[in-house]
């Protein structure tokens, strides 16, 4: 390739970065402003979140902290190429740092992750309001089920029309619960709760804590409250009295906290608690995976939630997909091979209920025309969704749900890196101040500029002319990588830090050294007695040879300690990664064409102007020298 | 004609330096290098940094019964509180965490003593005139859990598989178990000088430490190249035995080796003396000593050690094995021609060190040059092209 066009390609390649620098990846402000990297943690400080672990009453093992630690450590690692700190402070408290402003990535780091798989057993639309402020009696239905007033009535008398149960079930005033009163089966309450069996177990196993807070529930709801409470084996039927709910009015006031103290049948069948106090329950309140537990489904379901046969550790991987069909972003899970079997087994269950299981009971309540039990997929306190079991699955399983491609690499990594084994509550997102500081910063920079000066200095002194070869690529590969580095920080995140700095520094010098590679190469050539126009081509060839297969072993050093590893080391392969290939890039498309350029000028042979005169000279005297020698 | 000084020689690539051929005092110096790092390794361990032994921290309020403090203050009085208590403790840079009246300073030590803590904690509410009960402590984890390292560790061993792949592809199974022995050495090398002074092991150093990786393997797989062109098709003549060649590659890129340590160096250099003469204690002074000692250690076993490493892997090949022998046999034949020419050697010349030069080079000193002018009939069978 022609020299000139080579330089051609290193302008476009400049233009473009710099344009990038300036006007793309979210570039604002003066232009100052858009030439700034994102530094990081140790140079400009950043946000520090505290999260505070409870584990009832207790402080969590040392052991479950650290792994907390390291799977939050993960986490914010995985937002990018951000040299986060993640520390344990005093026996039950994780402390975040991250770079610059970063409140919004701080959010739901320390988030349990539990999965659960559960069958879904119970359907109760979250009818609180309606319980609370009863409508005046006959069109009463009308008004709240506002959708569908006629099915609603014709599901509490008539028990034939349950395919068009779609409608009402989405209305929460005539919900779920008129399909589980119009359940066909003989046993009509059962079909609505799990099992009468189960609620008379459940109370069973519970700690003397929470019997206490029981107790004192009692005393707030009042004795007749709790009794009745007690006594429902199904959610209170409000459609055929809308008045039922109001002896429970004082559940309504009960906390979060008190609500998960209540039994799962209890939250269930209460009318009076909503939704937004079952959301509003501690973390980790329904991760039990022995228990059955109540959770909400859109803010609109109450839905009793059977144990959790199938839960994240069974997962063996999990991957974000875009679902191309669906055009959906939809979360992908490969189990593990214990966990493929329990899983094959909980959808086997659900696909071949029949019509008069609690679990198909529920699921017509939900959706119209179902014939197959659903299971949920609960995060934590959510549900992420319940769709039907359409078949036995014994392969890889997608969780579908309401996911943008963040959201579903967000939850893809979280099951990846396991669920943290204590429950956290997050402290307000605070200012922190850089822990290098300026002088460090100052002074890293002094260095870079004395140990460039250095360089340049022997360039000079050993290559004379050549050296401003030297100086004038090392300035290029300068002023790329500081492109690269202000683009990769608004684009991928990637932060400078004080290490980042020295690392750069250091490539300074390696990428000196393929200059000598190359000059010593051409001092060999020259020294054979070739004319400068021969010898740079032939020098080229060998030293190319060698300066890429160095650079290989660098750039696959930094390659693997990229995906392998995590943290700083991750950041530092990055900028190792980065500056190997800026370096070939300046090799190739600067050097080379200049070297090319130069060869054919006279001044490149004077002893005084390159350093391979002298070469060149002592050749030449060793010529005659030998010469005489011969003749002797 | 009068010698050229040993400078000139050296820029010619001509020094002629015997290293190859004492490839049993390199391996001896390694050896007790090695043993020493090893020992140390299990008598003293490492001084692990707060970063990885975790610590303690102090909280001090930035507004308190009116008074304000400054950020530099603050970690004056924490550092003469800490070292009252404990010389050795190291005292982090202090961090401002939050705003305003909220605003708290946090400086990080290695770990206190609870009785520690408490006298520390006392002389600077003292020093800086506040209630004692102002100042919070707490115990802080390691930030680089046991997972980094692990991570770190498996990285290079999947690095060292690759590369060892690589190598061997592109060079040959010997060159490329000499590349990992000189790496390892410089790895060993470095660890022991850390783990011997016992400077701190921050991230910073683990950093340095994998930096080296890539370089120390660059340094040598420059040298490697030219003595894979030198002994390429070296069997086809009788003129130098594999160990000659290696040492002739060897000192054909001496310059460019030491050029290129120097210029490593030099920016290195200017970090480690601005970090540790000008700073003291830092992340600079951490990153400057660890690629210091790295790269120096790196520029110099891929001269002294990877070649002679090689040159003896070589020697046990039967090939190379036989042609050593043809060309020492060769060389007896001749013995009496070798009278003419260049008899100024120095007196601790091995014998091979003085045939490499008779077989002539392919940048030969001179006196020898004119038997061996391109076309010449002694020409070597390594100069390609």
């Amino acid at each position: 390739m022609h020299p000139g066009r080579q330089l051609g390609v290193l302008g476009l390649v400049f233009v473009v970065l710099y344009l990038c620098v300036f006007f793309a990846a979210g570039a604002e402000g003066s232009w100052k402003q858009r030439l700034e990297p994102k530094l990081g943690l140790d140079l400009i400080g950043g946000t520090q979140a505290t999260y505070i672990a409870s584990q009832q009453g207790a402080p969590p093992r040392p052991e479950d902290m650290e792994l907390a630690r390291e799977i939050i450590q993960s986490r914010v690692d995985a937002l990018g190429v951000s040299e986060a700190e993640v520390v344990i402070q005093g026996n039950n408290t994780i402390v975040v740092s991250l770079a610059g402003k970063a409140d919004e990535q701080l959010k739901g780091l320390e988030q349990a992750a539990n999965m659960r798989f559960r069958l879904v057993t119970g359907v109760t639309g979250d009818v609180s309001s309606v319980a609370l402020n009863p409508p005046s009696p006959a069109p009463s239905a009308s008004a709240s089920g506002s959708a569908a007033p006629s099915p609603s009535a014709g599901a509490s008398s008539a028990p034939a029309p349950k395919a068009e149960d779609a409608k009402p079930s989405a209305t929460p005033s005539t919900g779920g619960q008129g399909g589980g009163a119009a359940a066909p089966s003989p046993s009509a309450t059962p079909s609505a709760t799990p099992s009468p069996a189960a609620s008379a177990a459940a109370p069973a196993p519970v700690s003397a804590d929470i019997e206490e807070q029981r107790a004192a529930i009692k005393k707030k709801v009042g004795a007749d409250a709790w009794a009745a409470a007690e006594k429902l084996t199904a959610p209170v039927d409000l459609s055929a009295d809308p008045k039922a709910g109001l002896p429970f009015k004082a559940f309504a006031e009960l906390s979060g906290t008190e609500v998960a103290a209540l039994s799962p049948q209890m939250q269930f069948n209460v009318p009076t608690i909503s939704c937004e106090q079952l959301n509003a329950r501690p973390n980790g309140s329904i991760d039990g995976v022995d228990s059955e537990v109540v959770a909400c489904q859109d803010g609109v379901y109450k839905v009793m939630l059977d144990k959790a046969e199938v839960v994240g550790d069974d997962i063996d991987e999990a991957s974000p997909q875009l679902d191309t069909q669906q055009n959906q972003w939809v979360v992908s899970l490969d189990f593990k091979s214990e966990g493929q079997k329990k899983w094959t087994a909980l959808t086997k269950k659900a696909y071949e209920a029949g019509p008069s299981d609690p679990c198909y009971v529920a699921v017509t309540s939900m959706y119209a025309d179902a014939d197959h039990c659903a299971v949920a997929v609960v995060l934590d306190k959510e549900i992420i969704s319940a769709p039907q079991i359409q078949g036995v699955l014994t392969g890889q399983s997608q969780i579908t749900g309401d996911f943008n491609g963040a959201s579903a690499k967000k939850l893809a990594d979280q099951l990846n890196f396991g669920a943290i084994p204590v429950t956290f509550d997050a402290g307000p997102a605070q200012t922190v101040s850089a822990t290098v500081g300026d002088q460090q910063l100052q002074a890293g920079l002094l260095a870079a500029a004395i140990g460039l000066g250095l360089v340049a200095v022997y360039a000079f002194f050993y290559y004379r002319l050549l050296g401003l070869v030297i100086f004038l690529s090392l300035g290029l590969s300068a002023l790329l990588t500081f492109g690269a580095l202000v683009f990769l920080g608004r684009s991928i995140g990637f932060t400078l830090t004080l290490a980042g700095i020295v690392g750069f520094i250091v490539s300074l010098g390696v990428a000196a050294d393929s200059f000598v590679i190359y000059f010593e190469r051409l001092k060999d050539e020259i020294h054979e007695g070739r004319s400068p126009r021969s010898a740079v081509p032939r020098a080229w060839q060998r030293a190319k040879r060698t300066i890429i297969s160095a650079n290989a072993i660098t750039i696959m050093c930094a390659v693997v300690l990229y995906i392998v590893s995590i943290g700083q080391v991750q950041g530092l392969a990055f900028a190792l990664g980065l500056s190997t290939m800026l370096d070939l890039l300046v090799v190739f498309l600067f050097r080379h064409p200049i070297m090319s350029l130069l060869a054919s000028t006279p001044a490149f042979m004077s002893p005084r102007v390159s350093g391979l005169g002298r070469a060149l000279r002592r050749g030449q005297t060793e010529e005659s020298g030998s010469s005489r020698v011969k003749e002797a | 004609m009068a010698r050229p000084g040993f400078a000139t020689r050296l820029y010619q690539g001509e020094a002629n330096l015997n290293i190859v051929g004492r490839r049993k005092m390199w391996f001896t110096i390694a050896a007790a290098l090695v043993a020493i790092a090893i020992g140390s390794f299990a008598i003293n361990r490492f001084h692990l940094g707060i970063e990885f032994a975790g610590g303690s921290e102090f909280s001090v309020p930035a507004q308190v019964d009116g008074k304000t403090f400054e950020q530099s203050e603050i970690q004056q009085a924490v550092e003469t509180a800490v070292h009252g208590v404990d010389p050795e403790a190291q005292v982090n840079a202090a961090q401002q965490v939050g705003d305003g009246t909220d605003a708290n300073y946090k400086i990080r030590t290695s770990e206190l003593s609870a009785t520690e803590m408490a006298e520390a904690k006392t002389a600077l509410a003292e020093d800086l005139g506040i209630e004692v009960t102002a100042i919070s402590d707490q115990q802080v984890s390691s930030a680089w859990g046991g997972a980094v390292i692990d991570k770190a560790m498996l990285g290079l061993v999947i690095f060292l598989v690759l590369v060892s792949a690589y190598l061997v592809v592109r060079f040959e199974w010997r060159m490329a178990v000499a590349a990992l022995t000189s790496l390892l050495f410089d790895l060993i090398f470095t660890a022991g000088v850390y783990s011997l002074v016992q400077f701190e092991l921050t991230p910073y150093t683990v950093i340095g430490f994998l930096t080296i990786l890539g370089y120390s393997l660059y340094d040598v797989v420059v040298v490697f190249d030219k003595v894979q062109e030198n002994t390429r098709g070296i069997t086809a003549s009788n003129t130098r035995t594999y160990a000659e060649a290696t040492n002739l590659a060897v000192n054909q890129t001496l310059m460019r080796s030491l050029n290129t340590g120097l210029v490593a160096l030099l920016p290195v250099g200017g970090v480690l003396f601005i970090g540790a003469g000008l700073l003291g204690a830092g992340t600079l002074k951490d990153l400057g000593l660890v690629l210091f000692v790295g790269m120096g250690v790196g520029v110099i076993s891929s001269i002294l050690f990877a070649a002679p490493v090689l040159s003896w892997l070589k020697d046990r090949d039967p090939k190379i094995k036989a042609h050593n022998a043809r060309v020492l046999a060769r060389r007896a034949q001749q013995s009496n021609d070798v009278a003419r020419g260049e008899r100024s050697r120095s007196a601790g010349a091995t014998e091979g060190d003085e045939v490499s030069v008779l077989a002539g080079t392919s940048t030969p000193r001179p006196g020898a040059r004119t038997t061996q002018k391109r076309g010449g009939a002694n020409r070597p069978g390594t100069k390609r092209r």
